[in-house]
């Protein structure tokens, strides 16, 4: 056997090898910054905590500790507890690639949720006892949280961003009336 | 237009035949596959090089960290500068602007820049994952986004087909595209597997391997080329924030003042008019209206009608992709330089049988990340056009 290039490529079994996967591990431990560190307490209790900038107004969701825009400190003194509850404000369904360490083999749905007021987003959550099919923006729903003993937010670093599944398992329909979509155009990240 | 600046000049374009897996070569083979053929068109040797600068996509893709260190003897750059540049799926193009500057501000006179992946040798939505389950790769990312603009804009579902068809049959037209589909249709496309909903598997970019190339150099190199030079006119590269709550990611700010401060230094003042042909950053269908209002070529909400009366076709008034574009060969970090080589070689005339015909000023753009990295550049067969 040859390959593209023309070179011997024969081995004992019938198809020449020309790929060989190896997987390596590298190890690294992060020190949580100390505002993950609080949001990951609240999550240990079923709540949803956030920064808002005193110049802007903004809900970080994780706290960052500052906000980008106007490069303000922020601490716990710019905490604001969440509802978790809010709308669908966009969504959508992704058909898996089966990847090393890929769990999902079914389309699943990650949903933008606006979190009622005083607001916040969280972003690629999914969507739970609903069809994906029935998943639309606009509709109203609330978190599904892990039960107390099974919460562990282990896995929540300083950029896990919005992967909380550990302690929220994602949000469910309310089964109240939807709000209208169009409002929310501008609020899918 | 007055420039304090030295005139750069792509005298030079090369790239591999992308495919899904070119496991004819290794990772050096493919870089020196580009580079050879750029320096074939410019009439250069390896010698004639001062300096290299490389670019790629995140190195997780591959698994090989710092590739620009081992890459260095494949490249003849091993005792002369090299420089690697990072911005995610833009870098091709912030790769090519880097290389342009050094000559711009007379630090060499002859640099070749090279872009590559080779996704084969890695799986991107697992390095986008960071190895972690439920990975959405870059489409599920996006694919709110443009079901925002379908939504905003109120454009018909058969926009996103359309752009697939056009892309596809324009690569037919391009020996080096990856996808080679003559016989696509809206049908075809519309009844492909649903990947990231709204987007079909035939409306997404394909994983390819494959690298570009361009050799660039000053006025006076840029004078004595033998084939027909593409003169640089301008360029520009912003950034914003990948996630800041009621960030507009439909309209990106960058974008939007990346075109306007490129148009500002070239002088144009109607892209749309002024502009013959461009090379967009595409890998799913919906991005063409999408940059084409978010760059401002159309108005909000025109976008997808240019796209709908075929004005983006090679025939078209305003040709886009007529390479074929990322939805037809996509080597992540090449892909950039795929559209800044690829509107060169149609305003030095040597773009092939996907030839704009009389094509003198063309626009390049490439952007990366949760669509936060911007680069675009113009190009034209005359280093004073007047842009009528």
């Amino acid at each position: 056997m040859t390959d593209t290039a023309g070179n011997a490529t024969t081995t004992s079994g019938d198809e020449p090898v020309t790929m060989m996967e190896y997987f390596m591990q590298l190890e690294y431990s992060d020190v949580v910054s100390a505002p993950v560190m609080r949001f990951r307490d609240a999550l240990m209790d079923a709540r949803l905590i956030a920064q808002q900038c005193p110049k802007c107004k903004l809900v970080y969701v994780p706290p960052k500790g500052y906000c980008p825009i106007d490069t303000v400190e922020l601490d716990e003194r710019n905490e604001i507890q969440l509802a978790d509850r809010g709308v669908v404000t966009n969504y959508t369904v992704v058909t898996p690639v089966q990847y090393y360490g890929q769990k999902e083999t079914e389309p699943f749905v990650r949903a933008s949720i606006l979190l009622d007021p005083p607001g916040g987003m969280l972003i690629l959550q999914d969507v739970l006892d609903i069809p994906v099919a029935e998943v639309r923006a606009g509709m109203r729903v609330e978190a599904v949280w892990a039960p107390k003993g099974e919460r562990d937010v282990d896995e929540i670093g300083n950029r896990s961003g919005s992967a909380l599944e550990g302690s929220l398992r994602g949000f469910r329909p309310t089964g109240e009336p939807d709000m209208p979509a169009e409002a929310f155009s501008d609020k899918v990240w | 237009m007055a420039t304090a600046h030295e005139p750069c000049a792509i005298v030079g374009f090369g790239q591999t035949k992308h495919k899904k897996r070119r496991d004819d070569l290794s990772l050096p083979g493919l870089v020196r596959e580009a580079a050879e053929r750029a320096l074939d068109d410019a009439g250069m040797t390896w010698s004639d090089i001062e300096a290299v600068v490389i670019g790629k996509a995140p190195d997780p893709f591959e698994g090989v960290m710092m590739p620009e260190l081992s890459l260095a003897d494949a490249l003849a750059a091993v005792g002369k500068p090299m420089m690697r540049v990072h911005t995610a799926g833009s870098v091709g193009g912030s790769t090519s602007i880097v290389a342009s500057s050094l000559i711009m501000g007379r630090r060499h006179q002859r640099v070749l820049t090279v872009a590559y992946e080779k996704q084969s040798e890695g799986n991107a939505q697992w390095g986008l994952a960071g190895g972690r389950s439920g990975g959405m790769g870059a489409g599920g990312i996006f694919a709110p986004w443009m079901r925002s603009y379908i939504r905003g804009s109120g454009a018909p579902e058969h926009i996103g087909w359309k752009v697939a068809v056009k892309d596809r049959l324009n690569a037919v037209k391009n020996p080096y595209a990856h996808l080679q589909l003559p016989d696509i249709t809206i049908e075809k496309v519309k009844e492909s597997p649903m990947l990231w909903e709204p987007i079909h598997f035939l409306e997404s970019c394909p994983s390819s391997d494959g690298a570009a190339a361009m050799v660039l150099t000053d006025e006076e190199g840029g004078r004595a080329a033998s084939k027909p030079p593409a003169w640089v006119l301008g360029t520009a590269m912003r950034s914003e924030l990948g996630s800041f709550p009621g960030r507009d990611t439909v309209r990106p700010q960058a974008g939007v003042e990346c075109a306007e401060m490129l148009y500002k230094e070239v002088g144009i003042t109607n892209p749309r008019e002024q502009i013959d042909v461009a090379e967009l950053y595409v890998p799913f269908s919906w991005y063409e209206p999408m940059w084409l209002e978010g760059h401002d070529i159309a108005g909000p909400g025109e976008g997808w009608k240019m796209v709908d009366s075929g004005e983006t076709e090679i025939t078209g008034s305003f040709p886009v992709n007529p390479s074929g574009g990322v939805l037809s060969s996509n080597p992540i970090g090449a892909s950039g330089m795929l559209r800044f080589g690829e509107a060169a070689q149609q305003v030095r005339g040597q773009a092939g049988e996907h030839q704009v015909p009389g094509a003198k000023v063309a626009l390049a753009q490439a952007y990366g990340g949760a669509a936060q990295y911007f680069a675009m550049w113009v190009v034209s067969s005359e280093l004073q056009p007047s842009l009528s």
